[in-house]
């Protein structure tokens, strides 16, 4: 029996800028850590992240003091366990299917994806992070949530302003008055899109939601579909900015990724080397204990799947992408009841559709300066700009 | 312990030792075996440990429990009468000898 050791050190700045040396030493030499900056305990081993995303009963979900419940003006799915949970989430899975994507989505998302590529100018430097990355991950999430009349802008901004709310830890007041107004404006447009729905079922989440035998209360409709908008833009707009810097900064892999038609595991690939959502936080209901080390209920545990991601216990030099590694499960999308509703779907846009249409229309497309690329982010990360001149 | 064989789309085989109570998940992914993801570990959120029971052996693995049947409709390949979620398959002497085929896909 021990406590674990501290990192006393360690500021939340260090680990925005590059967490992944600090990981890398962390599953080294203190696998399981306490970083008062953070006021969590760390894991940073792929089988304890896992462990402890696999059992709601140990490790709750249910955060009472969550931000989130603020930003949201509502308890979400994401924060809640057991029945009550698998509930509200079965409620909207249907729309987040393979099989509705193939057959309501694929044309759809390619035409889109023609029409914004088409926008990009040649023969200049353009940040595709902003150009299109952003703008096309919001369009696609429109469509499936059953939002076709919203803008790309509204919808990236409402995710930002919920994150942004759901991330105030300090529960200063700005931020949310930004939530409280962005769920004003997002009240109101679901409100006028009802009519439509009833009348025209489909296979967008409000629409499925809506027009359920035995639907979930209407407070909870509005709330998952809060919490896909929240969760659902910055994810895809990251991950495809991350595997475009990994194929572009290694070009005997991407090449052999055109000839293999190699994108999906491009896209596995590149969610394994940056996770977007870094990590995840879970509530330990008793006192118990973790290889030896104590661990007391009510601690907030950080399970880093971005540490998980790179372990050496899965993975041969994890720190570098590489399309062609021996295959091994990583823990992009999380693990257990809440692993993510969004996987299959960003499977298929990301990596089946954008990535491939993407080099097919600029085949000679380049970086600029890969050292200008800006890396940043502790819960989520990705790179923040993407210069590259398209041809 | 009980057998249990693994037929991958290809025709490929591969037959395992598993323990009794572990499920055809779990003994696939401890194993390796190649078509099962598994990547919600169990709890039922992700088909992607989809498999489809011989029909030699349909009628001695039960019916799906509940809540199955949703999340089957969520699975990659094709829904066939005999889908199961391989997380909720639980070996038992019963099934000593079971047999499942995997599916196209997964993700
Ligand atoms: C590459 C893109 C994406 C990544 C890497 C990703 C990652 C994740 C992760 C790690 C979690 C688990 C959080 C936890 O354990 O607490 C999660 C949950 C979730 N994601 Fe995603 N996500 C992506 C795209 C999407 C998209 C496009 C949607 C929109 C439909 C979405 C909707 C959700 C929802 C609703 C949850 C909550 C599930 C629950 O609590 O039951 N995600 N995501
Ligand atoms: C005590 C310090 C903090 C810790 C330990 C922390 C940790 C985390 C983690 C791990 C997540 C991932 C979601 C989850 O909980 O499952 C998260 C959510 C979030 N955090 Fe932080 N964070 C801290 C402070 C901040 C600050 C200062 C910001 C900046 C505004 C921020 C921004 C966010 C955002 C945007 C979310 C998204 C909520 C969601 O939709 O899941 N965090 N936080
Ligand atoms: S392992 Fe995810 S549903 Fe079976």
């Amino acid at each position: 029996m021990a406590v674990a050791p501290v990192n006393e050190t360690l500021t939340l700045a260090d680990l925005t800028r590059d967490p992944y040396p600090v990981y890398r030493r962390m599953r080294a030499e203190t696998p399981i850590v306490e970083v008062p900056a953070a006021r969590r305990i760390f894991l940073t081993k792929a089988k304890h992240t896992k462990m402890v995303k696999d059992d709601p009963e140990l490790f709750s979900s249910d955060d009472p003091v969550t931000p989130m419940r603020r930003a949201f003006l509502a308890h979400t799915l994401m924060r809640k366990d057991g029945e009550e949970h698998r509930r509200e989430r079965m409620a909207m899975q249907p729309a987040f299917s393979p099989k509705v994507i193939k057959t309501d989505w694929a044309d759809l998302y390619r035409t889109i994806a023609t029409d914004y590529l088409d926008r990009l100018p040649r023969g200049e430097t353009v940040d595709l992070f902003t150009a299109l990355c952003g703008p096309i991950a919001a369009r696609i999430l429109a469509h499936i949530l059953g939002l076709d009349e919203v803008s790309d802008a509204d919808m990236q901004r409402w995710s930002q302003t919920l994150i942004d709310g759901a991330g105030n830890f300090g529960f200063a007041d700005e931020p949310f008055e930004k939530s409280d107004a962005a769920n004003a404006e997002m009240d109101a447009v679901f409100d006028s899109l009802l009519d439509r729905h009833r009348a025209e079922p489909n296979n967008s989440a409000l629409s499925v939601m809506l027009n359920a035998k035995n639907p979930i209360p209407m407070s909870q409709v509005y709330a998952n579909i809060k919490i896909a908008i929240g969760g659902g833009i910055n994810e895809p707009r990251d991950a495809l900015a991350t595997i475009l810097f990994g194929l572009l900064t290694n070009p005997d892999q991407l090449e052999e990724v055109k000839r293999q038609e190699a994108w999906a595991e491009a896209f596995e690939e590149g969610v394994r080397w940056v996770a977007p959502i870094q990590a995840s936080s879970r509530r330990v209901t008793r006192d118990l204990e973790i290889d030896g080390i104590d661990i007391p209920e009510g601690v907030t545990l950080m399970t880093i799947q971005a540490s998980a991601n790179r372990d050496e216990d899965l993975y041969e030099d994890g720190e570098s992408f590489n399309v062609f590694r021996k295959k091994a499960p990583h823990q992009a999308f999380g693990s257990g009841p809440h692993h993510c509703a969004g996987a299959h779907i960003s499977r298929r846009t990301v990596g089946e559709i954008l990535l491939p249409m993407l080099f097919e229309r600029f085949p000679n497309m380049k970086l600029d300066r890969a050292e200008d690329v800006v890396w940043s982010g502790f819960g989520f990360r990705g790179p923040l700009n993407l210069p590259v001149r398209l041809s | 312990m009980v057998q249990i064989t693994f037929i991958q789309p290809d025709g490929g085989q591969t037959t395992l030792d598993a323990a009794e109570g572990a499920s055809v998940m779990e003994t696939a992914v401890n194993n390796g075996i190649d078509g099962i993801f598994a990547e919600c570990g169990g709890a039922m959120m992700c088909a992607t440990c989809h498999c489809y029971v011989d029909e030699a052996w349909a009628g001695k693995t039960g019916a799906r429990v509940d809540g199955e049947e949703d999340m089957l409709e969520c699975a990659a390949a094709e829904l066939r009468e005999t889908s199961r979620l391989s997380c909720q398959l639980k070996l038992s002497s019963e099934l000593d000898g079971l047999v499942v085929h995997l599916p196209e896909e997964q993700a």
